[in-house]
């Protein structure tokens, strides 16, 4: 199959605004962030002003406008999760990796909380990177951490 | 255990999502067909209105009125069901589309069809992909059997349906906030009025219901609305779905009359609390929902307009006394500090200085200063905002400081 470009994606949809959502959606799940040129792209195509593409994007977590880390870890820490412990995990990864939760500005990996996935009977409930692992305790967490990070 | 009850989970042990076939031969779309061969619309919306059904999204407002109200208006008009579900620990909604998504459908069709609408539209939360695959399969196999389309039952009624998935944002499930989405913007709540039933979506006349009060609607037009009426509480009759959550034996979906009482839901449908645990508090309602103690179990839960306890999304989560408050409250603040939209000042700055106190609080670090100003942030939040998140990221909070006063700010004293 042909690589995916931009352009391919926004012929897919008629240029009316109520297409933006689907259209930012679709460029972010193929490019992982929609970056200022192709913002400029669905600008055009939708005869809109730039400034509203970026006013729709930026509004949504789903939609990132840069590029994210390689390592993204993210950490339900919704109700059903926090007496579960998810803060204690939010607590061991930023000492044992010296990040901060919620930095955005480390290229290499980063951390965030999210909100309730649904799975609350499960938690506490981790990402990495999209892949799930349910009812993480300290040590299934270095464990998870060797998987992506290496030793 | 009680008898649950069975309207929106009855057969979920023989149906296949993916087959229509499964939803038909257990009398699925007979409603739909009654309705085509038999009944005006406003009959549909008559027998709607007897049943007294109100929206389970939260706000409690009899559907019936909604309804009827779209149906006088000219001109196109749309259905839209609200299936956004993003308040921690509810996945009532999602758990129809997985056992049962044409019962969802077959609601939707008839309250499309009653209003006038030849549109309508489904919101679904960004992370359901699945539910939205099943959907999309569940519509094509609706649309082969004349169920959805352009001659519904070889009959002159049509109708399409569109599914719109959201992208991470708890505010859209707030139906304003909701329908700008759908066009577009960015998904901040309107002004109200006007009211979606006269200016919507495309500002058309819109109706907008929770998916679960939809799931009620095959089940009233083949059976009445009187005889739902018979079920559960008075004020607000008929089913309703509870997810339980915490410390008790039997966690997730639990489908119940209205006017149990909140022990009942606990002890006798939950099976209690697991062995060695100390019942604290419960939390009804996710995150933006009050907390209860002991003595204060035996309400009743329905929608009743004076409950001093809102049942909200029926969502239930039983804390008990190991678990580290200070974690709870973080974890609160945390939510509704992300979920703020950002679009009014006390909100968007009130959920971050709030976050920032809480999380002295929880190092111990908490001064004299914050804890006055936290009372200020407060009242701000439950006075001020813009709309109804606001004083949800207060509610919890408040209960916390108020009613395990002594306890919260004991560690630092
Ligand atoms: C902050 C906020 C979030 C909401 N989230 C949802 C939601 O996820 N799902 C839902 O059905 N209603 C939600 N609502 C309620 C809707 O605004 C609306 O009242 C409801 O969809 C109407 O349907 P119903 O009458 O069937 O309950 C929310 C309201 C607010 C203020
Ligand atoms: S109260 Fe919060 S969520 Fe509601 S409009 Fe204001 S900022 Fe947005
Ligand atoms: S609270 Fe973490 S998945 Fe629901």
């Amino acid at each position: 199959m042909l690589a995916k470009t931009v352009e391919k994606i926004l012929l897919e949809f008629n240029p009316q605004k109520r297409n933006l959502l689907p259209v930012l959606k679709n460029i972010n799940s193929v490019f992982g962030y929609v970056s200022a040129k192709d913002a400029q792209k669905v600008a055009d195509y939708f005869s809109l002003p730039l400034a509203l593409i970026f006013q729709t994007a930026s509004f949504y977590d789903e939609i990132k406008t840069k590029k994210s880390s390689a390592i993204v870890i993210q950490v339900c820490s919704s109700s059903n999760c926090a007496v579960n412990g998810a803060f204690n995990l939010v607590r061991e990864i930023e000492i044992f990796l010296k990040i901060k939760a919620g930095d955005d500005n480390n290229l290499k990996i980063k951390l965030e909380e999210i909100s309730c996935l649904g799975h609350c009977g499960e938690g506490p409930i981790m990402l990495v990177n999209g892949k799930k692992y349910e009812r993480v305790n300290v040590s299934e967490l270095y464990k998870i951490l060797e998987e992506w990070l290496g030793n | 255990m009680k008898n649950e009850l069975k309207i929106i989970t009855k057969d979920w042990d023989k149906l296949n999502p993916l087959r229509i076939e499964d939803y038909i031969a257990i009398g699925g779309y007979q409603s739909l067909e009654k309705f085509i061969s038999k009944l005006k619309p406003s009959e549909i919306i008559a027998e709607i209105k007897e049943s007294q059904l109100a929206g389970r999204g939260g706000a409690g407002f009899l559907m019936g009125e909604k309804l009827a109200q779209v149906a006088e208006e000219k001109g196109t008009k749309y259905f839209i069901c609200n299936l956004d579900e993003s308040e921690p620990g509810t996945y009532k909604d999602r758990a129809i589309v997985d056992h049962n998504p044409h019962l969802l459908l077959e609601g939707i069709i008839l309250c499309s069809l009653a209003i006038g609408a030849e549109k309508a539209f489904i919101y679904l939360n960004g992370r359901y992909e699945e539910q939205r695959e099943i959907l999309a399969q569940a519509i094509q196999q609706a649309r082969k059997k004349y169920f959805l389309g352009k001659n519904i039952f070889q009959s002159d009624y049509k109708l399409s349906i569109e599914l719109f998935s959201g992208a991470g944002a708890y505010i859209c499930g707030e139906e304003t906030a909701l329908i700008n989405s759908l066009e577009g913007n960015r998904g901040e709540p309107k002004l109200k009025p006007p009211y979606p039933v006269k200016a919507g979506l495309f500002g058309c006349p819109t109706v907008i219901n929770n998916a679960e009060t939809i799931a009620n609607i095959p089940w009233i037009i083949k059976n009445s609305g009187e005889k739902y009426k018979e079920i559960g509480s008075i004020s607000s009759p008929g089913s309703k779905l509870f997810i339980l959550g915490g410390v008790v034996k039997n966690k997730g979906l639990i489908e119940a009359q209205t006017g149990i009482t909140l022990r009942e839901l606990i002890y006798d449908f939950g099976g209690g609390l697991l062995s060695g645990k100390e019942f604290w508090f419960a939390q009804l309602g996710g995150s933006s929902g009050r907390l209860l103690l002991e003595d204060e179990l035996d309400i009743k839960l329905d929608f009743n307009k004076k409950n001093q306890y809102p049942l909200g999304s029926g969502s239930v989560l039983v804390v008990d006394k190991t678990v580290d408050i200070y974690d709870l409250m973080l974890s609160w603040a945390s939510f509704f500090r992300r979920e703020s939209c950002g679009k009014c000042v006390p909100c968007r700055e009130g959920t971050f200085r709030l976050w920032g106190i809480i999380k002295r609080l929880r190092d111990r670090e908490i001064s004299q200063r914050d804890k006055e100003a936290m009372e200020d942030i407060l009242w701000t939040l439950n006075n001020t905002t813009f709309c109804p998140l606001g004083k949800f990221s207060a509610t919890a909070i408040q209960d916390a400081i108020t009613k395990l006063g002594k306890d919260i700010f004991k560690k630092n004293n």
